[in-house]
């Protein structure tokens, strides 16, 4: 069988594509990848489905020796990345002989590195898609996150075109403030004028308490005239406002309902951007109408087709 | 019915600022109609107590479209009475063994663990919404006797298949999980089934009565202590 086999996993490196859906009303969490741009370009670079899956590597430290000739892509986060000891460059696909050993060792920049293959790994799906929600024990392999000595199956591919992205495309990940789009909506009626104001006008910090589920912010404490709400349905990027007042920005592996106060959502693909973001890392929040907002996320999915 | 943005692509749908029982058969008559037109464009649907959250496809629809095309659907929905309900029977095992809280809601409540378990297996309780882990539905009303407050120091591990009791809702326990509700019993009753095509066997539109059962019966239907 070709495939790569895993001679080290790093910390919490994780199969998923662009997440599970149509299950939300039982429960189960979208999850899927949390930045899209970098992932969707990983596939871009090999002129993948956009549905396919991919590894996430957050903490680095992964090794992979390839069985079976393939072409890879790595996108996302800057990043140690090295075939055969010899460092090459990200945001660029490459051939992979039979016998290769690829490394990601540190993160440079930014939270997610994103490795895919040719065609994606020859992983079954479980219910509609191959992300990995941990706590729901779905997906991936096992339904957790990838250990020494698995083995990650992928169709041989022989055929190969260089495909770099133009450098004006990748992103940095290190800008000073971080904006954020927020279409109001949701309980937004509960928070005064004065309070959306301080909401807008603030700089938020980006908390240690930051995973697939949530983003916490510390910063001006924002109130609305709500204690709680009836719980109900949380989309990607709702900004829920408990009260100590820190706004939390729901993610990709958010529950599907919650009772907190929400003052609207950030816009996804602000939430990919957020997704690189480290702890300390500064925001602010810009306020969009739903029009601009819903031409903004047409034009970024018409770069990927 | 009031229709907000909730974001870029997604709409709620509230049909009340209450919880009760008729808001609740509302929402699943109106999740019925949307889940009915079988739309591909409609990404997500999330019943919950009072509302439907809805994520759509921008590229089909823009806000005011979709606001106005839900406002002619679901306006004036009318609840059927008569509709069949499909009443799914879990069997529990009330033992203090199992039922971690029940003495101590017996000592506050001035009730006898028989008569605890009594009133819950007494009624028919409506789900009115499925969400925190996958399978865990919030049933209700239990009888206002054994409403009780949540713990005042959650458990940091709550058994799988555990039946518990918050306020005036009742639930069960998917799987293993942190929680503050009140444990009164255990079934072996499989909420979250992978083995399942439809993932779980309950859904919005059951009812749940619950029956008591020895431990002997518990046990033969592969529940742990």
């Amino acid at each position: 069988m070709m495939g790569f086999e895993v001679i080290k996993s790093g910390i919490f490196t994780l199969l998923q594509d662009r997440g599970r859906f149509g299950l939300t009303h039982l429960g189960v969490s979208n999850s899927g990848v949390m930045d899209e741009y970098a992932s969707l370009m990983a596939h871009k670079i090999l002129s993948n489905s956009l549905e396919d899956n991919l590894l996430v590597v957050v903490f680095g430290n992964i090794e992979l020796k390839a069985h079976g000739n393939t072409v890879m892509s790595v996108t996302g986060a800057k990043c140690e990345f090295f075939v055969n000891d010899v460092p090459l460059a990200t945001w660029e696909n490459f051939k992979i002989n039979s016998g290769d050993t690829i490394k990601i060792g540190k993160i440079l920049e930014g939270q997610r590195v994103y490795l895919a293959v040719k065609h994606g790994f020859d992983i079954e799906k479980e219910f509609f898609s191959n992300s990995t929600t941990v706590k729901e024990e779905l997906g991936g392999i096992n339904g957790t996150q990838l250990k020494k000595g698995e083995f990650l199956p992928y169709k041989s591919s022989e055929n190969f075109i260089n495909n770099r992205l133009k450098q004006d495309f990748v992103p940095s990940y290190n800008d000073e403030v971080l904006t954020l789009r927020v279409v109001l909506g949701y309980q937004e009626d509960n928070f005064s004028q004065e309070e959306k104001n301080k909401f807008f006008s603030s700089i938020y910090e980006v908390t240690a308490d930051f995973n697939r589920m949530a983003c916490r912010l510390k910063g001006e404490v924002i109130h609305s005239d709500l204690e709680g709400i009836i719980s109900e349905g949380i989309c990607f990027g709702a900004i829920q406002i408990p009260k100590n007042g820190q706004p939390i920005i729901l993610l990709k592996e958010r529950q599907t309902i919650g009772g907190y106060p929400k003052i609207g959502s950030v816009l996804s693909i602000d939430c990919f951007k957020l997704a690189q973001r480290k702890v300390g890392s500064k925001i602010r929040f810009e306020n969009i109408d739903i029009q601009t907002a819903q031409n903004k996320v047409k034009e970024f999915y018409k770069t990927f087709e | 019915m009031q229709i907000s943005i909730a974001s870029v692509d997604s709409v709620i749908i509230y049909f009340s600022k209450e919880i009760s029982q008729e808001t609740s058969l509302i929402v699943k008559r109106a999740y019925s109609i949307l889940k009915e037109l079988d739309n591909k464009n409609f990404i997500e649907i999330i019943p919950s107590y009072t509302s439907i959250l809805l994520t759509y496809n921008i590229n089909i629809y823009d806000f005011k479209t979709l606001k106005n095309d839900l406002e002619n659907l679901l306006s004036e929905i009318k609840i059927d009475e008569n509709e069949a309900k499909s009443i799914i029977t879990v069997d529990v095992y009330y033992g203090t063994d199992v039922g971690l809280d029940l003495q101590d809601m017996s000592d506050k409540t001035q009730l006898s663990i028989e008569q605890i378990i009594k009133l819950h297996t007494s009624k028919l309780y409506d789900i009115y919404a499925i969400g925190f882990m996958p399978g865990f539905a919030y049933m209700a009303s239990v009888d206002d006797k054994i409403a009780m407050p949540r713990l005042e120091n959650p458990r940091k591990k709550i058994p799988k298949g555990s039946v518990a009791i918050a306020d005036n809702q009742t639930a069960i326990y998917p799987k293993d999980s942190p929680g503050g509700w009140n444990i009164i019993g255990k079934t072996a009753f499989e909420l979250f089934d992978k083995s399942l095509e439809s993932l779980s066997p309950l859904s919005i539109k059951n009812q749940i009565q619950f029956k008591s059962i020895s431990k002997e019966e518990f046990l033969a239907q592969g529940g742990v202590l």
